[in-house]
């Protein structure tokens, strides 16, 4: 008999791991060295994406504007490079852009105290906005600097490189959320605000926090993005919104049952990754994809809907 | 005993209602010092005053006969008063020792980096809760699959953490049921016996009598009466709060 | 928890239903950048069509619009080991990548309406620049190359935006006809909203002033048409000019109530059918590419269909 916090604790884990035997006997190529790579690789800008997002959540704030400022950054990226800047500058521009945003974000929240929900989708409008008006609504598209593409197509051996940036990323964001003092603090504030701000917390700190580490993965998936389609436009990461918030929720389901947290984030992405990519390689047919998308979504809400109605609704 | 903690005629307006018109109250060193009064008497108002959490308008604090003045909680929390909220006072998805080192946590040096140390802060979060309550043993539980008398006591360990001389304990057994109130009662003793000054605010006037040294009433945001608690009944005391009349009042 | 294990054993039935009755058929992956778009769905229904006639299998994929995502579906379809690849809207220079790995794993890739890559076997398209150079001068004609007309742009789209551009190239040889009113197209989800606010405030604003409009493809002329018999107008009061083709457009044309005037319609099917029998050509009968199509382009002409030929094409 499987204890019932086990199951809680590991069910979504072990259907992954049900999902992934699944396609190793029935896909065929799904097993292949080169196939694994590629979902790696796949599930990196959804990785770093939906992490900022899962830190922006652990403090209780919903950042809703994550696939619109990763567009903007990436824009800004690609407007640069199209000038022929050099490349660092135009990934530090980047990756200010985003993070500018979850500034700006945390700034609403916490001093103009406008509810995340509501601020976020104000700054999601105005990235997008900002997006359309650098592009004019026409995509940047170059064959750019080789070592500025290698950010994004580059392998190293067999290993593309972006696999390693996202595991450097994932390791640190790890250790910060559950190793370190500001980490604690984050989860403190998430979960009883007025508990942490009396045990002197700087609560204020922690939600400005949460919203930049979302606004500056953002910058990072931007970087990625811009270097492996050698392109920008306006609304390019905007498929990435509903994704990112289901790989949260996902993880929302494991490790830590109904509160967000970086590890199950991490196996939720590569869940609905490893999901896509198996879909294909099965010879499913296009629609298959979103209606199995919907399901996930709608499942994993209703398992930890509480914590999101707290976010969203700042109850 | 001395007297450990004292406010000096505070005053605090919102707006045009006046929460607070000039409370002195004396609280002994070790002694359990209730604070009674009828809603809207101005308890909460004075709670959050000593917390930091509000500033009052003139009047001030003493403590241990030098004044103070709290901007912020943790202010307050430095100069050794911990308070206790009812609702307020755990995350309750948060494990034990989590919530008792929460904002003081421990940590270590890793190669020139801060971490966390989760086992320190496990092993004295145990010490603190054997002191109080003996049952609970494992650190790691979630405070939300305690009972209330137990969540009451992870709040104190908390406050014991940070060496706390002062423990203002805000309304401790409201919403409480019989058995877990006794356990609450036994925490303020034990709070007590270790030498800790407890300030506890409370509408049931059968814990009042039961654990405290020393009553004050407030009443219209004054401190009506003070008086010692020895041989005092709830039913008087009611009567007290509600007519704001004493036949004798005591030092 | 436990009902997510049940959705992902659905899961697993689902994907066992999907692969069984695979043969060792043709294996076609076909992927349409943005099915949601009438003629991406036209190209890929008829490739996938053509394909099943051929008794091949074939897997249709959506990238939603999404340039990572299309990308994604691209690798998954050469991990998939595809025999070969169609793609509908795709873009060269941001999928160089891919084409390239498609390319070194030896998967023929003919591209429709896409621009021409060094590592793709062709792209089949009709030429935007003619397509919207013949549109422009059929519309002038129409108001005798004299005095106003309004202009429905789009210019995130690569063929919208070049069809706009052969309208600006047309009047600049004819100064006699102004455009006395424009509005540009935002690439949102609501696109017909916006096509309806901006237009229906320069029919009003602009009324008597012009006697043409011009769209830059046939989605946004149905909009206009509509304002324009909701405004009172007869059919020949004002001429209406687009691109694209299709059973609606060709309808509205013979209709006594519409506005449409002519459309420049694309071969769509002519397209996608010539992708996939040379497809069928090359990869199975053995054909060599430059026997089929020497350079990087097969041409599919468009044809302008009005009064007098759009009985030939309606069913």
């Amino acid at each position: 008999m499987i204890p019932k916090h086990a199951i809680e604790k590991y069910g979504t884990l072990f259907a992954g791991l049900v999902l992934f035997a699944f396609l190793m006997v029935f896909a065929e190529n799904f097993a292949s060295t080169a196939n694994l790579l590629n979902v790696l690789k796949q599930v990196s800008f959804l990785m770093v994406l939906s992490i900022g997002f899962t830190f922006a959540l652990i403090a209780s704030e919903l950042d809703l504007s994550f696939a619109n400022v990763c567009s903007l950054s990436a824009v800004v990226i690609g407007s640069l490079m199209q000038a022929a800047y050099p490349w660092p500058l135009a990934v530090s521009a980047g990756l200010a852009m985003g993070l500018f945003a979850g500034l700006l974000n945390g700034y609403l929240v916490t001093y103009l105290k406008v509810p995340s929900l509501i601020s976020t989708l104000g700054t999601a409008s105005v990235a997008n906005g900002l997006a359309f008006m650098i592009t004019g609504g026409v995509a940047f598209v170059g064959r750019w600097d080789p070592d500025f593409l290698f950010l994004g197509r580059g392998k190293i051996g067999p290993v593309p490189v972006i696999i390693l940036f996202t595991l450097a990323i994932v390791a640190l964001s790890f250790f910060l959320s559950t190793q370190t003092k500001t980490g604690i603090h984050l989860q403190a504030t998430g979960e009883n605000e007025e508990a942490a701000r009396r045990s002197g917390i700087n609560t204020r700190k922690s939600k400005i926090l949460g919203l930049a580490l979302s606004g500056l993965a953002a910058g990072l998936t931007a970087v990625f993005l811009v270097a492996n389609l050698s392109s920008a436009a306006p609304q390019m990461a905007g498929d990435f919104l509903l994704n990112g918030i289901a790989a949260t929720l996902l993880g929302m389901t494991m490790f830590t049952p109904a509160k967000p947290n970086i590890l199950g984030t991490i196996v939720g992405a590569l869940i609905i990754v490893v999901l896509s990519n198996g879909l294909v390689l099965l010879g499913a047919q296009y629609y298959i994809q979103d209606i199995m998308l919907g399901i996930i979504i709608v499942a994993s809400v209703a398992v930890s809907a509480s914590v999101l109605k707290r976010a969203a609704f700042a109850l | 005993m001395p007297v450990k903690i004292s406010t000096r005629n505070i005053y605090k307006n919102y707006g045009a209602v006046e929460a607070l018109r000039g409370v002195s109250i004396d609280i002994h060193e070790g002694e359990v010092h209730a604070i009674c009064g009828d809603n809207g008497a101005g308890k909460s108002t004075l709670i959050k005053v000593l917390a930091g959490v509000e500033m009052p308008d003139r009047g001030e604090v003493v403590i241990d006969g030098a004044p103070c003045r709290f901007t912020t909680p943790t202010e307050s929390l430095k100069a050794g008063l911990a308070t206790i909220h009812q609702d307020l006072a755990v995350a309750a998805r948060m494990s034990i020792y989590e919530n008792i080192f929460m904002g003081a946590e421990l940590t270590k040096n890793v190669l020139g980096i801060r971490m966390l140390d989760k086992k320190k802060m496990r092993q004295d979060a145990a010490g603190y809760m054997s002191q109080l309550n003996k049952s609970i043993t494992d650190m790691n539980i979630k405070v939300e699959e305690l009972s209330g008398g137990q969540r009451q006591a992870v709040a104190i360990c908390r406050a014991l953490r940070w060496n706390a001389n002062i423990v203002i304990l805000d309304e401790p057994t409201a919403a409480l049921g019989v058995r877990e109130t006794e356990q609450v009662l036994e925490l303020v003793r034990s709070l007590k016996q270790s030498g800790k000054t407890v300030i506890l605010i409370s509408h049931s006037m059968k814990d009042v009598v039961a654990v405290a040294d020393r009553v004050s009433i407030l009443r219209n945001g004054q401190n009506q009466i003070d008086l010692l608690a020895a041989d005092l009944s709830a039913d008087r005391l009611s009567h007290y709060i509600l007519s704001g009349e004493v036949e004798q009042v005591q030092a | 928890m436990n009902r997510f294990k049940t959705l992902m054993g659905a899961a697993a039935v689902l994907g066992a239903a999907l692969i069984s009755g695979q043969a060792a058929a043709f294996d076609l992956g076909i992927v349409a950048f943005q099915m949601s778009a009438e003629t991406h769905a036209r190209c890929s229904n008829t490739a996938e069509a053509r394909a099943k006639e051929f008794g091949w299998d074939t897997q249709v994929l959506n990238s939603n619009g999404s340039l990572q995502t299309h990308a994604e579906q691209i690798e998954n379809l050469i991990q998939k080991k595809v025999d070969g690849m169609v793609l509908c809207m795709s873009k060269p220079v941001q999928f160089d990548a891919q084409f390239q790995d498609a390319k070194d794993a030896g998967i023929p890739v003919i591209t429709i309406s896409s621009g021409s890559s060094p590592h793709t076997l062709f792209d089949v398209q009709p030429n935007e620049f003619v397509v919207g150079a013949e549109a422009a001068v059929y519309l002038l004609g129409t108001i005798d190359f004299e005095g106003g007309i309004l202009a429905q742009r789009f210019e995130s789209n690569a063929g919208a935006r070049i069809r706009g551009i052969m309208l600006d190239v047309v009047l600049a040889e004819n100064p006699t006809v102004t455009v006395v009113g424009s509005h540009s197209m935002a690439r949102t989800k609501s696109w017909q909203d916006d096509v309806r606010n901006g237009m229906s405030a320069l029919i009003l604003q602009k009324a008597g002033q012009y006697k043409g409009i011009w769209a830059s493809f046939d989605g946004q002329a149905f909009i206009i048409d509509d304002l324009l018999i909701e405004s009172g107008m007869k059919k020949g009061d004002v001429s209406l000019v687009s691109i694209d083709g299709g059973q609606e457009v060709f309808r509205r044309i013979k209709s006594p109530d519409s506005m449409m005037t002519a459309t420049v319609a694309v071969p769509l099917e002519d397209m996608a059918t010539a992708a996939v029998d040379s497809m069928k050509a090359i990869a199975v009968d053995g054909k060599k590419k430059e026997e089929m199509v020497a350079g990087p382009y097969l041409f599919k002409p468009a044809i302008l269909v009005d009064a007098n030929n759009v009985d030939q094409y309606l069913n």
